[in-house]
């Protein structure tokens, strides 16, 4: 059972606040959901907590340990997984030699193509070369082959046909469903929300809203309101 | 005619030499993003550690390897200054502290040893190899370029076909993305320097008697060999190797010429101008700014 | 920007005039001999930092052009050339610029390793060409007269220190006017550089070419210090650590040149007398260069945020302006000010922009909006010029822009912001406007930033925080009342009543200036209540245009940006 806890954290991107004294929890088994906008600090966020940036204020914890102030590799080594936008894969590497660059000792490539039997035969091939949907089945996969407590997903579905984010909507649940903490961040509210447990609404670097997918999921207004309507007085 | 081939043949060993640097400078460039204006002094500071050792007396070839530690391990020192404080700056900023470095480098380095009086250089690889075309080429030329070939085609299967290669070549790419899959990024990096300085080394300890060895001089050997990596343009290392070769091959024959001999140092410049023009076409915005 | 120069530059004669005085009246002659090679060293040391310091190019062979600059000199004394040493220094100068523009040219569009690369290994060819050339007159023992007036070790120390603070004064100037801020963006950031219509190519040519000038005149005035000089005073080495002492003390800083000059003559001397090896001075400038660039500090500019901080604090926010100093409007005939039309980018089998046309009717405020990814950034990037390549056309007030590089672009009537703050932090706020738009009046400046919450124009922009940075981008782009400006998430990072007034003064800009806007925003609030009709781009596609009301509440915008389908609300 692993636990992440953020507790009033607040990140800076070049002395501009972004992240606001943000709380949240991923657990295992669940899936955070944290929904907002672009320009809410999504992104700004998860950077913050993967260590890309450094914390300006407030805690990390991870199974009860401090991870705000170790450097990347140190927090991967603890179990904390990113799967950052834009689909970073190493474009001059094969999907499998991709694979294999985070390949901790007690996992397999097996897994991987377990979770996406579609990359087996896309094994060979340049990762630059692959499709949009191939490489960000490729990116989770590494990042499930770390061997990881907590997963970071970054917006997944940007630039994807609704095909092809069901399947990975899909995946991603299994992978809760088997005992990973995940914490989604998207902009395409509806299939996350059907999938995850928790949900989150960030607004200008805050925290908006907080309570169950399943309740948010039935009133669209109140989630048309906090993306695109006016602001509340 | 036979004087321009025997001096064209003569300057095979600077070539192999300018090859080698280059490639190391090309191998440095792609895998840690560095233009490393130090990249020959590290290896003199090495070379000069085998000198310092045979004066004392000690046996020619366990100081070899001494000295190729050594500038292993000043190649790892350099590499930690840029790893430490300089992992996130500019290409820019990076190659001007590495000019900042070189300064004191050279300045440390003629110090201890003695500013610019000469010093007794064993020969490593003295004697010809082979006789082609009526011409005497000599071991050291065919090892410089052998080794630039080693350095080629090693560098080649360690990338492709290790676990470290695999790292290395996906910090190149992504250095952020790695270090998140638990990618060590520092120590890889420390590793390609502390290679680069042990080849580099290497190599100009087969042809520092033939440059009156004094830490300045061979320090600046960068200049021709980043004149062979500009031929590479800094990404093919095959290029390059050629590049260096034929450097060394036309200073060879600019060296019977009278008239231009004594400018034949001029020739890394000029090609340096011709790439450089012929790269103007490919003009385009630097990505980060 | 006069006043200010003015001000500084009789501070600085001032400084010299009482230092110099100093060193003739108090000093023995030896010292007085040293202090000539100190300020000597600092010419050289300022043309580096115009270069270097500056304009942020690495330049390793500024001895090589100060060799240049000397020989001439010694040329013409052999050849009895009338004028004497000062107009030989200048022609010295002169005789050097070819030399620079030739090394530099082709280095220039290139990423700036280059030019450490092709200097570096000029200063080697030029080493061994002047090694083979014995200084003029050499053989015979003639010696480079000094000027009649000047000729006693204290005379020639005021000669020395007159031209340096010609110098110095000429670059105050210089480092005021709208080229010296040029040449501080550049060093920033190409890209916002151009995007003010600044040809980033003639910039770094016109800095490498008069830090070659006066680089070479460094060399005239150490011929006639000398009498005759060797090939040694210019090496290589020479180079290498006279640019790790600009990097390490700030030489585009008057106090930085000289600080650099106090430090590569004295240091050694110092050593000397305590009979301490003298080369370690180099060890220092490299230390100190490597410190510089790491905490991308010089010691000049140590020194002056330690001096701001004793100062009293200064008036940030300029007095209130009267709208009626704003510059007037520019009237842009044309009714539609920004068409584009099917444009289409692909990187490689990615499909980033497809077939999007847009219309920005003259004295209108448009939106941009869409979900991450849809293809905005892009789409600014290929209106502005930043692109590679692209289908489809851009029309500004109906003429086609596409042969056109950015920077002229810049200059034919499309601004732009930027997301990322790209303002050199070394200009003032003032300065700022004036590169952006320039022949602005002082009021004119002061009325502009006044109307954003801009601080005041003597203000260093290093000491503004991020957010009226951004301000600060916008009332740039404003104030030059092109026909169109872009505003890239300006609000971005805002709380609501800021990103409120904003809106407000985002609204007034066709009337104020004339200009049409497009808006790119993610702030829903701002685009509802500022423009008059918004573009939605979702996967490189336009899929709505209308009024903003309209638009927002339709069913396909909806879905982009929630992925809720209005059917499946039942579930």
């Amino acid at each position: 059972m692993s636990r992440l806890v953020v507790s009033d954290l607040s990140v800076n991107r070049v002395e501009l606040p972004v992240v606001s004294q943000v709380s949240l929890i991923a657990e295992s088994g669940a899936i955070s959901v944290l929904l907002g906008a672009n320009g809410a600090g999504k992104t700004t966020l998860l950077e913050g907590l993967s260590g890309i940036i450094p914390v300006a204020g407030g805690r990390i914890e991870l199974d009860g340990r401090e991870i705000h102030k170790a450097r990347p590799g140190l927090r991967s080594r603890e179990g904390l997984a990113h799967v950052e936008q834009g689909r970073t894969v190493f474009r001059q590497l094969t999907t499998e030699e991709n694979l294999k660059v985070g390949l901790s000792r007690e996992a397999e490539l097996a897994q991987a193509y377990d979770l996406f039997p579609e990359l087996v035969q896309r094994r060979t091939v340049r990762a630059g070369l692959l499709s949009g949907g191939e490489q960000q089945m490729l990116v989770i996969a590494r990042a499930l082959l770390t061997q990881p407590k907590v997963l970071l997903i970054d917006e997944m579905s940007a630039g994807l046909a609704p095909v092809i984010v069901t399947r990975l909507m899909n995946a991603v649940r299994r992978l809760a469903d088997e005992g990973l903490a995940i914490l989604l961040v998207e902009q395409f509210a509806a299939l996350a929300l059907s999938i995850g447990d928790r949900a989150y609404v960030m607004r200008r670097g805050r925290i908006v809203h907080d309570g169950a997918c399943k309740v948010l999921a039935r009133t669209p207004d109140e989630l048309h309101r906090l993306y695109l309507g006016t602001e509340a007085a | 005619m036979d004087a321009l081939l025997t001096s064209a043949v003569a300057g095979l060993t600077a070539g192999g030499t300018y090859a080698l640097l280059g490639v190391c400078a090309v191998f440095t460039y792609r895998l840690v993003s560095v233009v490393n204006f130090t990249g020959a002094a590290i290896g003199t500071a090495g070379t000069f550690a085998l000198i310092a050792l045979t004066e004392a007396g000690y046996p020619t070839w366990p100081s070899v390897l001494a000295g190729i530690l050594v500038g292993a391990f000043v190649g790892v020192a350099i590499g930690y200054v840029m790893t430490r404080w300089f992992a996130e700056s500019s290409a820019s900023t990076k190659a001007a502290v590495t000019v900042a470095l070189l300064v004191g480098l050279i300045a440390v380095g003629l110090r201890l040893t003695g500013g610019q009086h000469p010093h007794v250089m064993p020969e490593l690889f003295p004697g010809s190899a082979f006789r082609m075309a009526g011409v005497e080429v000599t071991f050291a030329s065919v090892l410089t370029i052998g080794l630039a070939v080693l350095f080629t085609v090693l560098s080649d299967l360690f990338l492709n076909r290790t676990g470290v290669g695999l790292h290395l070549r996906a910090l190149s790419d992504r250095p952020m993305a790695a270090e998140l899959l638990g990618v060590k990024v520092q120590l890889l990096s420390l590793l390609v320097w502390g290679l680069t300085g042990a080849f580099t080394t290497f190599a100009l300890m087969i042809i520092a008697p033939q440059r009156s060895p004094n830490f300045m001089t061979l320090s600046l050997l960068v200049v021709p060999a980043l004149a062979a990596a500009l031929v590479g343009l800094f990404r093919s290392f095959w290029l390059t190797l050629a590049g260096g070769i034929l450097l060394g091959v036309i200073e060879g024959m600019a060296s019977t010429v009278d008239s231009i001999s004594q400018y034949r140092s001029a020739i890394p410049f000029l090609v340096v101008l011709a790439v450089l023009l012929w790269s103007q076409r490919e003009a385009r915005w630097d990505d980060a700014r | 920007m006069t006043r200010a120069s003015l001000r500084a530059s009789l501070a600085l004669v001032v400084a010299l005039a009482v230092g110099g005085a100093a060193v003739v009246g108090l000093l023995p002659s030896y010292w007085v001999f040293l202090a000539t090679s100190v300020l000597i060293t600092g010419v050289a040391l300022q043309s580096l930092g115009l270069v270097a310091g500056r304009t942020g190019m690495i330049a390793l062979c500024q001895m090589s052009f100060a060799g240049v600059g000397a020989w001439t000199v010694g040329y013409l004394n052999l050849a009895e050339a009338p004028g004497g040493l000062t107009v030989w220094i200048l022609l010295g100068g002169l005789a050097a610029v070819p030399f620079g523009v030739a090394i530099g040219l082709p280095a220039l569009r290139l990423r700036g390793i280059n030019l450490a690369i092709v200097t570096l290994s000029f200063a080697t060819a030029f080493d061994t060409i002047l090694a083979t050339i014995t200084y003029p007159g050499q053989t015979t023992f003639l010696q480079v007269p000094r000027p009649a007036l000047f000729d006693s070790d204290g005379g020639y120390f005021v000669f020395v220190l007159i031209v340096y603070a010609v110098i110095a004064v000429a670059l105050e100037f210089l480092a005021r006017s709208r080229l010296g801020a040029s040449w501080l963006a550049v060093r920033h950031s190409e890209r916002a550089a151009a995007a003010h219509g600044v040809s980033i190519a003639a910039s770094k040519l016109s800095a490498f070419a008069i830090s070659a000038f006066i680089a070479g005149i460094s060399g005239g005035l150490l011929a006639g210090y000398l009498g005759t000089l060797v090939a040694e005073n210019f090496s290589m080495m020479a180079s290498l650590s006279l640019y790790a002492v600009a990097v390490m003390t700030g030489a585009h800083f008057a106090e930085g040149a000289i600080i650099g000059g106090l430090l590569v003559v004295m240091f050694p001397e110092i050593l000397r007398r305590f009979d301490l090896p003298q080369d370690i001075g180099n060890v220092l400038f490299a230390i100190g260069a490597t410190q510089a660039l790491s905490t991308g500090e010089t010691m000049s500019e140590t020194f002056r945020r330690l001096a701001r901080k004793l100062r009293p604090a200064r008036r940030t926010k300029v007095a209130d302006a009267p709208v009626s100093d704003l510059p007037a409007p520019v009237a842009h005939a044309v009714p539609v000010a920004l068409e584009i039309d099917n444009l289409s980018v692909r990187y490689g089998s990615v499909v980033a922009l497809d077939h999007v046309s847009l219309k920005v009717p003259a004295g209108t405020v448009a939106g941009l909006i869409g979900p991450n990814g849809a293809g905005k950034s892009t789409f600014i990037d290929a209106v502005t010029g930043f692109l590679h390549a692209y289908d489809g056309s851009v029309k500004l007030a109906g003429a086609a822009l596409e042969a056109r590089p950015a920077h002229l672009r810049a200059r034919a009537g499309v601004r732009r912001t930027w997301q990322t703050n790209r303002i050199a932090p070394e200009l003032t706020v003032g300065g700022y406007l004036n590169l952006a738009a320039k022949g602005l009046t002082q009021a004119e400046i002061e009325a502009v930033l006044d109307w954003l919450d801009c601080p005041d124009p003597e203000v260093p922009v290093t000491t503004v925080d991020a957010g009226t940075r951004r301000l600060l981008d916008v009332a740039g782009v404003v104030a030059a009342r092109p026909a169109v400006v872009l505003l890239d998430e300006p609000a971005a990072g805002q709380s609501h009543e800021e990103s409120v007034r904003l809106g407000q003064r985002i609204a007034q800009i066709p009337k104020l200036f004339g200009s049409a806007v497009l808006l790119v925003e993610h702030d829903m609030d701002l685009v509802r209540s500022v423009c008059s009709e918004i573009t939605v781009l979702d996967f490189g596609k336009v899929i709505a245009s209308g009024p903003p009301a309209k638009v927002l509440s339709e069913p396909a915008v909806k879905k982009a940006y929630l992925g809720i389908e209005e059917e499946s609300v039942a579930a």
